[in-house]
């Protein structure tokens, strides 16, 4: 059954080989003269001005960086979805499209074995494909990784920070997660659907809205935030908007948290009440500096956030998740073939 | 000889509609038993019971001994799918790596044999092959797993007339060859006249009637006579179909003896002519009960 | 020996090979000792239930005509009496007697085949039963 499984799956596994290989020539082909970048930028190892200089590293990563950068993102998070579409969900629908389910089911192998077999190669190899991407992407990417951890504020296009929300989808083992339950929702839907494209679609569809809901509604509580404040005097860095006299105050970053994720923040005064009208003092165009005008009235910034020493407890926890949806929807599906659909 | 398939009170519902209701049959061993009925009358219900692609909504069913899809079953049984389904992308011989992974009990040599007798090229795609080479292929699969039971449905309804003597002829040395049992089916009894020795006749879900083909020949006669009530038929007499005429009365009827009575003319009936009659009994039924309920609103 | 099938004869398969080995014997195509085809070969050839054929052999042999040899073969073993038609000049002769009756009674020449024909037939099918 082991051979029957990889004689079926062999187009595809080629598939994905071609990509990984295309994916690491084009990381291969840009990797070295972006780490040796980095390595004159003065970045690393560097015990003063380390902000500067990766703000001004980070400057110099332009044009086929940038590309490479977005590119490099965008495929590692596609590729469970890719995997969902077109390994997923056609196992078993082309089977019963085709009716060679009729051939497959007769033969003296139980259904469950059969089924086993033809999720055991193909998932494994989604998970190990998707992971790789990932790892290669965080291999060529670690010179950006790093000096936005120094330069939080710097200006770069897309997932800066370890918690933002593609970064946190393309690096670590969260991938290999997204894999194995994009893979097993193909094929459990196409046990109810039954044929290929309309399970391709309610696969792609289902995948969208869990990769959607799982940072915006999920990931924050997963474990519970921190709760302080920061002060507005100096170091504060983020925006600031003014509105008649009312105003408020949005951090972009933690000064002494780098690389935290900001769930929440308000601007409070000293008695730690909500605050969002400008003290008269600071109203004007001659009020001075605004923030250093507002700090002397009390006024600071209560965050609720999640600290980047929690980035692995994230990672593990967000995978097991996913990897338990895997192994549920697999036991759908054994309960769904053993009720002998036609 | 024990029954190759033994069901009490079987059938299968889907949503509103029964394909096949209070089905009780015991097919013997050593037949070819030909299963016969209409398009929609259940016969592909019945075969995907036996081979455990369905489950019964009513009834019991077992193949051999056990009820089917139990892997034991599986190995003793060699099926043939409606339209011989196999991986287009996948060799003739890839099939047949196939069969010998997936049956314990594959006969590697046989199945080699067969392939070269029947002038297939091994490297071949299945895709590629015409419909007789694709239900050739499939009967390998299904007969070098060595099985004591062949189900195939429909194996000929598409294939040209030499294909189909070709498959009749190869499935018919394979039965003398290794003794086996075969169920196969079809919607034309001209296909099975020749092969089958049993016959099982299913039209509108239900089995009209079975028996070996000596046996329903014999007691199966066509009465033509003056223009009469068949319901003044002397008794012992069950009546199939009925046509009349102006003058003349044609009875097709089914009797435990010998017809007696000189005011009609008895003759032997065909295969076809028999098959025909039951079809025919059945869509009166229908009509009947169609009627009534017209009646009713 | 070469078996063929008429399906549109109205004579059942097996009776049609018992005849036909019948045949054999008569003109001389089989001999004492020649073997008959197999059972698998001819269900094959003629893609017909090996179970016919199987009656076919099994009825030739309760006539005396053939022998079966378990895992070898079905032999012929007798021969038919009266090798030559024209040895029968009595029964010829009583066949014209009856013809001559035929017609003038009225019957034409469909008439007499097809009293003769359904006449043979149940005889012939009264003796195997």
């Amino acid at each position: 059954m082991t051979w029957l499984t990889w004689r079926q799956f062999r187009a595809q596994a080629i598939t994905a080989v071609v990509a990984l290989a295309a994916f690491a020539i084009l990381l291969g082909v840009t990797g070295p003269h972006l780490a040796s970048m980095y390595a004159s930028s003065g970045v690393p190892g560097c015990r003063a001005t380390c902000t500067d200089r990766a703000t001004s590293f980070l400057g110099v990563v332009t044009g086929v960086y940038t590309l490479v950068y977005t590119l490099g993102i965008a495929a590692v998070v596609l590729a469970p979805a890719l995997i969902g579409i077109f390994w997923g969900a056609p196992l078993i629908t082309r089977e019963i499209e085709t009716g060679t389910f009729r051939l497959a089911w007769t033969q003296t192998i139980t259904r469950g074995r059969w089924l086993a077999s033809k999720l055991a190669l193909p998932g494994l190899a989604a998970m190990v494909v998707t992971e790789g991407f990932s790892l290669m992407y965080s291999w060529w990417a670690a010179p950006i990784t790093e000096a936005a951890r120094l330069a939080p504020g710097a200006n770069f296009p897309v997932g800066m920070g370890p918690f933002s929300l593609l970064a946190f989808d393309a690096h670590g083992i969260v991938p290999l997660g997204y894999a194995a339950f994009a893979f097993t929702l193909g094929v459990t839907t196409g046990t109810f659907v039954r044929r290929p494209l309309p399970t391709m679609a309610i696969t792609l569809a289902v995948f969208a809205v869990v990769q959607v809901a799982m940072p915006l509604g999920i990931r924050p509580h997963l474990f519970s935030p921190v709760h302080s404040t920061v002060s507005v005097a100096q170091r504060f860095s983020g925006q600031e908007s003014v509105s008649g006299d009312t105003f408020t105050l949005t951090p972009d970053y933690i000064f002494g948290q780098p690389g935290a994720w900001v769930l929440a923040s308000h601007a409070v005064n000293a008695a730690g009440q909500p605050a969002t009208v400008m003290p008269a003092a600071c109203v004007g165009p001659d009020s001075g500096n605004s923030l250093a005008c507002l700090a002397s009235h009390g006024i600071e910034v209560a965050v609720t956030y999640q600290p980047v020493s929690r980035y692995w407890a994230f990672q593990w926890t967000e995978t097991a998740i996913f990897l338990a949806l895997a192994l549920a929807l697999a036991g759908l599906c054994f309960w769904r073939l053993s009720r002998r659909l036609s | 000889m024990s029954a190759v398939i033994e069901t009490q009170g079987l059938g299968k519902r889907y949503q509103r509609k029964w394909a096949l209701s209070d089905c009780t049959l015991s097919i013997p061993a050593g037949h070819v038993v030909g299963l016969v009925g209409p398009n929609g009358a259940g016969k592909s219900t019945l075969m995907n019971l036996a081979v455990g692609l369905l489950a019964p909504t009513a009834g019991t069913i077992e193949v051999l001994g056990r009820p089917p899809a139990a892997g034991a079953a599986l190995a003793r049984v060699g099926y043939l799918a409606q339209d011989a389904p196999v991986y287009r992308a996948l060799s003739v011989a890839d099939h047949l790596k196939l069969g010998a992974r997936l049956n314990p009990d594959w006969d590697a040599g046989l199945a080699r044999s067969r392939v070269e007798r029947l002038g297939l090229d091994p490297h071949q795609k299945a895709g590629t092959l015409s419909g007789g080479q694709r239900a050739q292929l499939a009967l390998t699969l299904a007969a070098a797993k060595r099985p004591q039971l062949l189900i195939l449905d429909e194996p000929v309804a598409s294939l040209d007339p030499l294909a189909r003597r070709e498959f009749l002829q190869d499935l018919m040395e394979s039965t003398a060859e290794h003794e086996l049992s075969v169920v196969l089916s079809s919607h034309l009894i001209g296909d099975l006249e020749r092969v089958c020795d049993y016959l099982i006749v299913l039209v509108g879900s239900k089995v009209r009637v079975t028996g070996t083909v000596e046996e329903l020949l014999a007691t199966h006669h066509l009465l033509t006579g003056q223009r009469r009530d068949p319901d003044s038929l002397p008794a012992g007499l069950a009546v199939v179909s009925a046509s009349h005429t102006d003058k003349q009365t044609t009875l097709l009827v089914r009797t435990g003896g010998q017809v007696f009575d000189p005011t009609w003319i008895v003759s032997e009936v065909t295969l076809e002519d028999l098959v025909l009659a039951y079809m025919s009994q059945a869509v009166g039924q229908a009509g009947r009960r169609n009627h009534h309920l017209e009646v009713h609103q | 020996m070469e078996f063929h099938l008429d399906g549109r004869s109205g004579v059942a398969p097996y009776l049609q090979l018992i005849h036909q080995v019948r045949q054999g014997l008569r003109l001389g195509v089989l001999e004492e000792g020649d073997q008959l085809p197999t059972v698998k070969e001819v269900a094959a050839g003629l893609a017909i239930n090996p179970n016919t054929v199987l009656k076919a052999y099994r009825e030739l042999e309760y006539q005396g005509l053939v022998a079966a040899r378990p895992g070898i073969g079905t032999f012929v073993t007798g021969k038919l009496g009266g090798a030559s038609l024209a040895a029968h000049a009595p029964l010829r002769r009583d066949l014209r007697r009856w013809l001559t009756k035929a017609r003038r009674a009225g019957l034409d020449d469909e008439s007499i085949e097809a009293l003769f024909q359904s006449t043979f037939r149940s005889a012939a099918e009264e003796d195997i039963a």
